[in-house]
């Protein structure tokens, strides 16, 4: 088995790694995304609800018709798409050796050896510890999500979320929409922390949203599983009040409690990070072009700061017109333009309340790639 | 307290943040109202309207602004707020009743004739109403809107309709 | 909130890591991730850390009375997803 040279690597195909190959396979660039799942399109497939966002984003279009969209486009624009495939490593000189499963044969080991490498692998779901947290029945809001609008199957019938973000709002909702009943969503801050809008339609349902409320244990039946969840109010400092505890009555615990970019290849490529708690942890250093501080590494999507799906989408395009600059399928002033013009819209989204402080810190991480890469290493 | 604080709107807090309707533009049938309150990243609902009535503009986090006057209470804004956060309300139905009209996305969808129990913004029931229209074309992609009647003093209150429950259990 | 985090409360669940064990390894001169995942072996299993490493990061930055940024973070070694002997054997030679 020969080593196989291709244009662009695209790691992950969600919206940030299907966008950039589109954008680099259109500009004639030779690419092929990898992705571990069974199914491409990321967390698209799963967001069965409309989207936020401008026209240029698809919105009022559902996730899942806008992953289909997204997919129609990368294969009419020649890109492949390796499923079942895990990126296991990147090696010095430009090496990246991929696992390769089939339906009808064993799984090998494949070595690609591309010119450039979008890394867009997206985050996973934090954890929090309470007493048996580790029960069967508690589980990653995204695992619920995936159970309920993916698989077709309740996790259990009477659920308490943990956390009030977006993620908990929109898969509380799903959950109902599943025929699950919602009993509280528990938030430790006294503020319910997502959009307002997704907040109204399951309070319209009758659930309660516990603010200062925080969960302490995970009771547990005689199989072990989740029977119940007790909550407690909680101090300016997060602490349980004791005293304050209550039971509800459930089958299943879900923690929405945000993400953290998945580093494990930014780190093994040598790129340089940094600690940023406002997008869930540590974050590739990366510039207006989306490269990193290695050269050829592009980074998009919540890989680079946890976002949302259209924030990924722009990011990923800027670092698919950027992989084709580098390989001089687009000259310097066209793609700058192209960029800008991203850079725009994505300014535009990271604006309002919940916005600013991400678009004040999208720009704070480039200045201090600016600073602090002062030559970038070589990959290929 | 704000709905960022409980997770639904007074009728207070929505009358200070959003343009309503007028007295007067209530009097000439249905119209929409607009329960969108937080400066977010959307405006699908300005594309929805082919009436020119829904304004947001530039940047897409503005709050969007009805001109009740262009609105004639199609409806099809609705449909496609992924918000939910759009009705619509004929407060001149009927001499005693009035309709509100709200996107609907829960198994079963009710059917014309129905009675069920209108719930408020927190999810309480306060009255009973017919159901006197559903409409769920492919256009809607899936969020099929209801039209319920209801006793004229609800109608700034009624939001959706008490949902089957414990179907899984 | 330390009333509700008993010693006994597994944290890393591949390697079956208590809260216990990570306090000792830190006590035992750990000062970051690393040194508690040398240690305890927390981060090392399946998932290699993806859903413990932040709870370990909180843990070990509560003992040292230090930020969450001060503590470090795990390297990534080769292969980052559990690979055959077979599957190895196999490749060419990298």
């Amino acid at each position: 088995m020969s080593v196989k040279m291709i244009d662009v690597l695209v790691i992950g195909a969600g919206p940030a790694g299907l966008a950039a190959a589109i954008e680099a396979a259109k500009l004639s660039a030779s690419v092929i995304i990898a992705d571990l799942n069974m199914k491409p399109g990321g967390q698209l497939f799963k967001q069965i609800h409309k989207f936020f966002g401008s026209s240029a984003h698809h919105s009022g279009s559902r996730g899942i018709d806008i992953g289909r969209m997204l997919l129609n486009e990368a294969e009419e624009a020649g890109v492949e798409i390796w499923l079942k495939s895990t990126v296991t490593g990147i090696f010095p000189g430009g090496k990246v050796s991929i696992e390769r499963e089939y339906d009808d044969r064993d799984a090998e080991l494949v070595t690609l050896h591309p010119k450039e490498v979008v890394i867009a692998t997206g985050a996973s779901e934090n954890a929090i510890r309470f007493k048996n947290w580790t029960a069967p029945g508690v589980m990653g809001a995204g695992a619920a999500q995936t159970m309920v609008n993916v698989n077709h199957v309740r996790p259990g019938n009477k659920v308490v979320m943990l956390g009030s973000g977006n993620v908990g709002l929109i898969v509380s909702y799903q959950l109902m929409q599943a025929g699950c009943d919602v009993k509280a969503l528990v938030e430790a801050a006294p503020k319910i922390g997502g959009y307002a809008v997704h907040a109204a339609k399951i309070r319209r349902a009758g659930v309660p949203i516990l603010l200062r409320h925080t969960i302490i244990e995970a009771k547990t039946g005689q199989d072990g599983s989740v029977c119940g969840c007790v909550t407690a109010e909680v101090n300016e400092h997060f602490a349980p009040i004791p005293g304050t505890e209550e039971t509800i009555d459930c089958d299943v615990i879900t923690i929405a409690a945000g993400l953290k970019p998945t580093m494990d290849l930014i780190k093994l490529a040598g790129c340089e990070l940094t600690y940023d708690a406002l997008f869930g942890g540590y974050v590739p250093l990366h510039s207006e072009k989306m490269e990193t501080s290695v050269r050829g590494i592009f980074v998009a999507g919540d890989s680079t700061g946890v976002e949302e799906a259209n924030t990924a989408l722009d990011e990923g395009r800027i670092a698919g017109i950027s992989a084709a600059e580098g390989l001089g399928l687009i000259s310097e002033t066209e793609a700058a333009d192209r960029r800008t013009e991203i850079w725009r819209r994505l300014d535009s989204l990271r604006m309002g309340p919940f916005g600013e402080r991400r678009r004040t810190e999208k720009n704070h991480l480039i200045e201090l790639y600016h600073e602090s890469v002062k030559e970038q290493k070589a990959f290929a | 307290m704000s709905i960022a604080e409980c997770g639904f709107l007074t009728y207070d807090e929505l009358k200070e943040k959003q343009t309503l309707p007028s007295d007067a533009r209530y009097s000439k049938g249905p119209v929409a109202v607009i329960e969108c309150v937080q400066e977010i990243p959307c405006n699908p609902c300005e594309a929805a309207c082919q009436f020119g009535a829904i304004h947001i503009g530039d940047p897409i986090t503005s709050l969007p602004s009805l001109t009740a006057e262009k609105c004639v209470g199609c409806g099809v804004c609705v449909s496609r707020c992924p918000g939910l956060a759009i009705f619509v309300v004929n407060k001149s139905y009927t001499k005693d009743t009035a309709t509100v009209s709200f996107p609907y996305e829960y198994e079963p969808v009710p059917k014309e004739g129905e009675v069920h129990k209108g719930l408020n913004r927190r999810g309480e029931p306060v009255c009973e109403g017919k159901i006197v229209k559903v409409l769920n074309p492919v256009s809607y992609d899936h969020t099929p809107v209801v039209t319920i009647e209801i006793p004229k003093q609800y109608a700034d209150e009624v939001r959706s309709i008490e949902r089957e429950r414990g179907k899984g259990a | 909130m330390s009333n509700y985090l008993d010693d006994d409360m597994i944290v890393c669940r591949c390697e079956e890591v208590t809260v216990g064990e990570i306090r000792e390894a830190v006590r035992d001169g750990a000062k970051d991730v690393v040194g508690v995942k040398r240690r305890t072996r927390a981060g090392m299993g399946l998932c290699q850390g993806r859903t413990c490493e932040k709870m370990v990061m909180a843990i070990i930055a509560q003992e040292l009375d230090k930020r969450t940024d001060q503590v470090g973070t795990s390297s990534a070694r080769p292969p980052v997803r559990p690979l055959t002997f077979g599957e190895l054997a196999d490749a060419e030679v990298i």
